[in-house]
């Protein structure tokens, strides 16, 4: 097995402890920064499908992201000014109202997984917030909303709404949450519905593309 | 005609109901007693957040269904899992004798022929663990600090027991409701092999020392998808798994299961409960459920986990459907 192989074997493993060694030894023997990164991104790709199939659970998604990230914390010294593996920036939040952050939480370690930059606003996050952040951040290519509650869906609906109207533009908005639907979604005027964390950082990475 | 109590009793054994059970007729709930109210105090729906027995934050938001810890770093609990001894500390099981009469009234109220008189617990043992650490810290201390877990589990279960202790002595119930949710929409939180690992022996011991009790009936509720735990929820004793949602695939559980556990729920409380329900909509709903789960090991009920709505007239809506429903089919 090579050294890239062993790297993304154990990310998609959960190895929290070992990857970093791993990513080091890989740097020691000579290996580009950025072909360790894309092995990590590869192999939360295949988390990400496997979580969709049903094959793997939260736990295991997380414990991966962990993992990836303790990798990561290895390669910043080395990567260090170079954005060229950053692939875009994504504003994510839970709508007004819901305070449910797990489905958000996966869908951040997800898209920061898949080479985005996230800026991650948390729970119960008022419209207005939202378009601030975004006109703090013209570089913004996507916004991802999450609701998980039924009754929250109309706070999505007033978020993308607001959003809207204040007539920024440049970036595109991705829904997702237990209740929503890729009607609902095309009801409320949003780019891109996902139903999961793996579907949604495919779907941002369309995006962008 | 068959009592409330009896006709659940025929629809969960497989015998001759006359009429399909409707929502949470056959409980008498009682909620709230004086040692659970060291646990609380609970927000008001929409009101200011609280902080519980437990050290948790929680609040409840306007027109949602329910309450909610809050989770920044400023409010969460155990930051550390391996400081949790330092750290948590349960509520006082100590309550004065005379602070029962209030409670051991109402359920002298409720008459045992019409219904089990069924005690109330929430939040359930992983629930507990959420509201403590967050989802996230919780879901990745299972990998990576096991020990401290299941000690953490171990402590939690431990007052549940001692609780249990209490209200089993105060007002000798005939039912536990139980809630602990297991999983999201499509999955369960945990694989089914965690789960064993970790929550199984819990709730082995907790809902066989109801048993012990004397309690008949072990109600646990779950509005989540946990199909691939059903046969766990067999083994540790429940009788009814309430809030069973449609991406389940009910129909499939009760041909699987049915005879050795029921099924209450198939009408997604996020499908009816809403502010633009129309009685048509319910209608739909309770007859989709009733006709493709049948009569037997099913109870029809929306996945909510009290007997309620969070908009006005949907619980009445849909008991009135179930009604309608019951006349058709038997």
């Amino acid at each position: 097995m090579s050294k890239l192989q062993e790297i993304k074997a154990n990310v998609e493993a959960g190895k929290t402890k070992v990857v970093p060694g791993l990513v080091q030894e890989a740097l020691d023997e000579g290996l580009g920064a950025k072909d360790i990164l894309a092995a990590m991104v590869e192999a939360m790709g295949v988390v990400g499908d496997k979580f969709s199939a049903g094959e793997i659970f939260v736990p295991e998604m997380l414990i991966a992201g962990k993992a990836m990230q303790k990798g990561v914390e290895v390669l910043e010294p080395v990567l260090a000014g170079d954005s060229s593996s950053i692939i875009g920036k994504c504003i994510i939040g839970t709508v007004a109202g819901d305070l449910h952050d797990i489905g958000k939480n996966l869908v951040a370690l997800m898209i920061g997984s898949a080479g985005f930059e996230m800026i991650d606003l948390g729970v119960d996050v008022p419209a207005e917030k939202f378009v601030e952040t975004i006109k703090a951040n013209p570089d913004v290519n996507v916004v991802a909303l999450s609701a998980l509650l039924s009754t929250t869906m109309p706070s999505m609906r007033d978020t993308v709404k607001a959003i809207r109207d204040s007539g920024l533009t440049g970036f595109k908005i991705i829904v997702g949450g237990a209740p929503i639907t890729q009607e609902f979604a095309d009801e409320i005027g949003a780019d891109a519905y996902a139903r999961d964390a793996g579907g949604a950082a495919i779907k941002v990475k369309e995006l962008v593309s | 005609m068959l009592t409330k109590r009896q006709n659940l009793l025929e629809t969960i054994r497989g015998g001759n109901p006359d009429r399909f059970v409707n929502q949470y007729e056959a409980f008498g709930l009682i909620i709230g007693d004086p040692v659970s109210a060291n646990a609380g105090p609970m927000p008001a729906p929409g009101g200011e957040p609280v902080v519980n027995g437990w050290g948790v934050t929680i609040s409840w938001p306007a027109h949602v269904p329910g309450p909610f810890p809050v989770h920044d770093e400023k409010h969460k609990v155990l930051k550390d899992i391996t400081q949790w001894e330092k750290i948590v500390k349960a509520p006082s099981l100590e309550a004065p004798e005379e602070a029962w009469a209030d409670v051991k009234a109402r359920a002298a109220q409720i008459d045992r022929n019409e219904q089990f008189l069924t005690v109330f617990g929430a939040p359930g043992i992983f629930e507990q663990l959420h509201y403590l650490m967050g989802i996230d810290d919780t879901l990745i201390n299972f990998y990576e600090e096991p020990e401290a877990m299941h000690e953490l589990i171990e402590y939690i279960t431990e007052y549940k027991l001692g609780y249990a202790k209490i209200l089993c002595e105060q007002l000798k119930p005939d039912c536990l409701f139980h809630h602990d949710d297991w999983g999201s929409n499509i999955n369960s939180f945990l694989s089914p092999d965690m789960f064993a690992e970790f929550l199984m022996p819990a709730y082995k011991k907790l809902y066989g020392f109801y048993r012990e009790q004397g309690v008949e009936l072990i109600v646990h509720h779950s509005d989540s998808y946990a199909a691939n735990l059903v046969p766990h929820m067999i083994e540790m004793g429940i009788d009814i798994w309430q809030g069973v949602t449609t991406t389940n695939n009910t129909p499939e559980l009760i041909k699987k299961y049915g005879g050795q556990i029921s099924f209450m729920g198939d009408i997604d409380s996020a499908t009816v409960d809403r502010a633009d329900w129309t009685p048509e909509l319910v209608a739909r709903e309770v007859e989709r459920a009733c006709r493709s789960c049948g009569k037997l090991y099913f109870i029809p009920n929306t996945s909510q986990g009290l007997p309620m709505s969070t908009f006005p007239g949907v619980y009445e809506a849909v008991s009135k459907e179930i009604d309608r429903m019951s006349k058709e089919m038997f």
